[in-house]
């Protein structure tokens, strides 16, 4: 049977092919990834992409997330200075309230009051980076001014939100007015101001003052129930961002384990390919050496 | 009755003839390298005997020229096979170029420019951090910048594939040409062929002919029909006629929509012969299935996001408390009008973050449920029932298993190729062993015919002499 002639060319392509194969390996070898093309694994390069997507949500997530913390811890700490000055008014109110104060003391503790007034109403007021986080949506705008022995709101009742990639929605904010104003005279506003007014002659109508200093009481533990609100938020967030966290290292495990080279299999596959390569060029020198050629054996 | 003189005229014949096979063998060994070339072996004839009162006596040899040794089965299969394998290869050239532009993103920090799903996924974060703070001018910032760098990568991308398209309808158009001048050189050796051997093969202007038939296979897909008299009919396999005997149709080039469409005789067979076979037919499957495929794919997913989010964005307020009406509207990303080219217009349009649309509809600055709307984008189904994550994941997988088919069929033709062509050369290719040998068996036949020769000069002179030694030697 005859043979072809030309083995040596189709020997030089499949050189030609383990060259190719090692140019491969190499290349994953020093840039530690094994799929540089979408056709060598295509469905591992579209579940790329969606992991990619997911670790980059987590990551966006976790730096919202410190970033509406620093915000909420500054309303929880202001809402707790707010507590601070209001136990203090219902204690200044008590002492008016019990009938031994002359006319100038029950003035002053109603000055004192007005101070307290101005106080929670700064505190009300609060911004954190220029926006007033008590005025709801309207960041911009001061949230409380107080004019003729009444406080006003100008924000309104929007709620903020932040969503996290699971679509769990965290409340980022609770309206101004719904601490400050929220049932008229039982308000913390209204209640100050009331008593305010009842002091402000010298003389106490002390059911009146009795009645509004409870008020006051109960706008205060009314602050106090907003501001366990906050604080859950701010555990919420904690726990969203360590879940985030926790995912984002195991997505990213995943995404190594889908793309990165191993290593250990691909340098064996290299040697592999290079003992191949050796082989097949010896076999390539041998037969092109002049005395297999039967020319040769002819007598010259 | 024989004589010595007779037997002089037929050693001389023997000489001749030696002479003529060494000259076939030695015309073997020097085309062993020429492409196309067929093995030719000598052929000899016994001369006719003659009959001498009853007796019949040989008359020697006379060797009446070379015969190729060819199988024109095995060389039309190996054409038909080398039709399918640079279809492929062609293709899978282009799909090469395409599938670059989507290399996957190894890094898991996801920051590597020019990756779509990168980019989605940066652009969509973006709003989502947004949330966090609606009114702060960096997050605002940003939000525009990872939507630039969104829609810079999309429409680098089309602009990438229409230019990879135009570069294929350009190799698709020379092609033609060449096509062109193997028909017609074809045709003329099919005249030659015809009228110098119509009833045995032709050798040397066979194997011409053989060489040109598999160049045009590798160009474009072809049948061959052989006729009378040794002529050839071609035509595409989808049956249009290129070359009839001794006469060639000359392909012609035309465009049509903006891209070259071919043309036999009148007859636009472009969509055929992208299904035909050859490199034409990887090119026109590229650039009419493959790259219009990917595009159509990229403005899918440019258009359903600029569109969408743009209408989210007008369905807010921005950080002025202004929001988007029909005359004036708040668009992030230029409003495409249809479909076709969003991916290569896709480009943003607005300049000042403050327009971004984060509060909801009569809200106030510092609401943020309209940069949540936006956001939730990313998790909607506003491309043919899939998020746009999901969707560009599809079309990355879909892509590389386009490729990667395409891969394993021309590896799997290409050994085919191969192994035919290893059993081709395997018959009709030059053997420099078979030559040597040959050549030694003509050289042994030579010198024994020069002997007898010298023998019979020494019978002749013995006869002339009649037995005395010295008058001729």
């Amino acid at each position: 049977m005859r043979v072809d002639p030309n083995y040596v060319t189709n020997l030089v392509s499949s050189l030609d092919q383990s060259q190719a194969t090692e140019q491969q390996l190499t290349s994953e070898l020093s840039s530690g990834v094994s799929i540089t093309s979408l056709s060598q694994n295509p469905v591992a390069s579209g579940e790329n992409v969606l992991l990619l997507n997911q670790i980059q949500q987590d990551d966006s997530f976790t730096q919202s997330s410190s970033l509406v913390t620093s915000q909420l811890q500054v309303a929880d700490s202001t809402l707790g200075s707010v507590v601070t000055q209001l136990t203090q008014a219902i204690s200044l109110a008590t002492s008016a309230n019990n009938g031994t104060m002359n006319v100038s003391d029950v003035k002053s503790i109603g000055n004192q009051l007005s101070g307290i007034l101005d106080e929670v109403q700064s505190l009300a007021n609060t911004n954190y980076q220029g926006q007033y986080i008590f005025a709801g949506g309207q960041t911009s705008t001061t949230p409380f001014t107080t004019s003729s022995g009444a406080t006003t709101y100008d924000g309104d009742e929007d709620t903020n939100y932040l969503e996290t990639p699971n679509g769990q929605k965290i409340q980022l904010n609770v309206p101004g007015d719904q601490i400050f104003l929220s049932s008229g005279t039982n308000s913390v506003f209204g209640a100050l101001n009331s008593l305010i007014a009842d002091y402000s002659t010298g003389t106490v109508d002390a059911s009146q003052a009795i009645s509004d200093t409870e008020s006051l009481g109960t706008a205060l533990s009314f602050v106090s129930q907003q501001r366990v609100t906050i604080d859950n938020s701010i555990s919420q967030l904690g726990s969203a961002s360590d879940a985030m966290t926790n995912e984002q290292t195991q997505l990213i495990a995943a995404q190594t384990n889908l793309m990165q080279a191993d290593v250990a299999q691909v340098s064996t596959q290299l040697s592999l390919s290079e003992t191949q390569q050796t082989a097949l060029e010896d076999v390539i020198a041998q037969l092109n050496s002049t005395s297999n050629d039967l020319f040769s054996k002819l007598p010259q | 009755m024989g004589t010595i003189s007779s037997a002089f005229s037929l050693m001389s014949q023997g000489l001749d003839a030696d002479q003529s096979a060494l000259s076939v063998v030695a015309n073997n060994v020097a085309n062993a390298n020429t492409p196309g070339y067929t093995e030719e072996t000598p052929d000899w004839q016994q001369n006719q005997p003659i009959n001498i009162n009853g007796v019949s006596y040989g008359d020697g040899v006379t060797e009446t020229g070379a015969t190729s040794v060819r199988d024109s089965v095995l060389n039309e299969r190996l054409d038909q096979q080398q039709q399918l394998a640079s279809a492929s290869s062609a293709r899978l050239t282009a799909l090469n170029t395409v599938q670059v532009l989507f290399t996957p993103d190894s890094g898991s920090s996801s920051s590597t420019a020019g990756d779509i799903g990168s980019d989605l996924t940066g652009f969509f974060s973006s709003l989502s951090s947004l949330e966090a703070n609606p009114t702060d001018n960096s997050l605002r910032q940003n939000v525009l910048s990872t939507a630039s760098t969104l829609a810079g990568d999309i429409s680098n991308a089309a602009s990438s594939l229409n230019s990879q398209r135009l570069s294929l309808d350009q190799e698709a158009a020379g092609v033609s040409s060449q096509v062109n001048s193997l028909t017609s050189a074809i045709a003329q050796l099919n005249q030659q062929i015809m009228s110098t051997s119509p009833d045995s093969d032709a050798g040397t202007l066979e194997d011409q002919r053989q060489q040109d038939m598999s160049q045009l296979s590798q160009l474009v897909g072809i049948n061959k029909i052989t006729t009378e008299n040794s002529g050839l009919e071609i035509t595409t396999t989808s049956g249009q006629l290129l070359v009839s005997n001794d006469t060639s149709v000359q392909m012609t080039n035309g465009t049509v929509n903006g891209v070259t469409n071919f043309f036999l005789g009148g007859v636009n067979i472009t969509s055929q012969l992208a299904f035909g076979g050859g490199e034409l037919g990887g090119y026109l499957t590229a650039r009419d299935e493959d790259i219009p495929s990917a595009l159509s794919s990229l403005d899918q997913l440019a258009y359903s996001i600029s569109t969408q989010v743009n209408a989210q964005n007008n369905a807010g307020t921005d950080l002025d408390g202004v929001s988007g009406t029909k005359d004036a509207p708040l668009n992030i990303f230029n409003e495409p009008t249809a479909v076709s080219g969003s991916a290569a217009n896709m480009s943003v349009v607005m300049t000042d973050p403050n327009h971004i649309a984060a509060a909801g509809l009569n809200d106030g600055t510092g609401d943020s449920s309209n940069a949540i709307a936006m956001a939730g984008l990313s998790e909607q189904q506003i491309l043919n029932g899939q998020t746009p994550t999901d969707y560009y994941s599809n079309f990355v997988s879909t892509l590389g298993a386009t490729v990667s088919s395409v891969q394993t069929e021309n590896t799997a033709q290409n050994a085919s190729v191969t192994q035919l062509q290893t059993q081709n050369d395997a018959l009709s290719s030059v053997n420099l062993d078979d030559e040597a040998s040959s050549m030694t068996t003509l050289e042994r036949s030579y010198q024994a015919a020069s002997q007898v020769l010298t023998m019979l000069n020494t019978i002749m002179a013995a006869a002339l002499n009649l037995g005395d030694q010295t008058t001729v030697s």
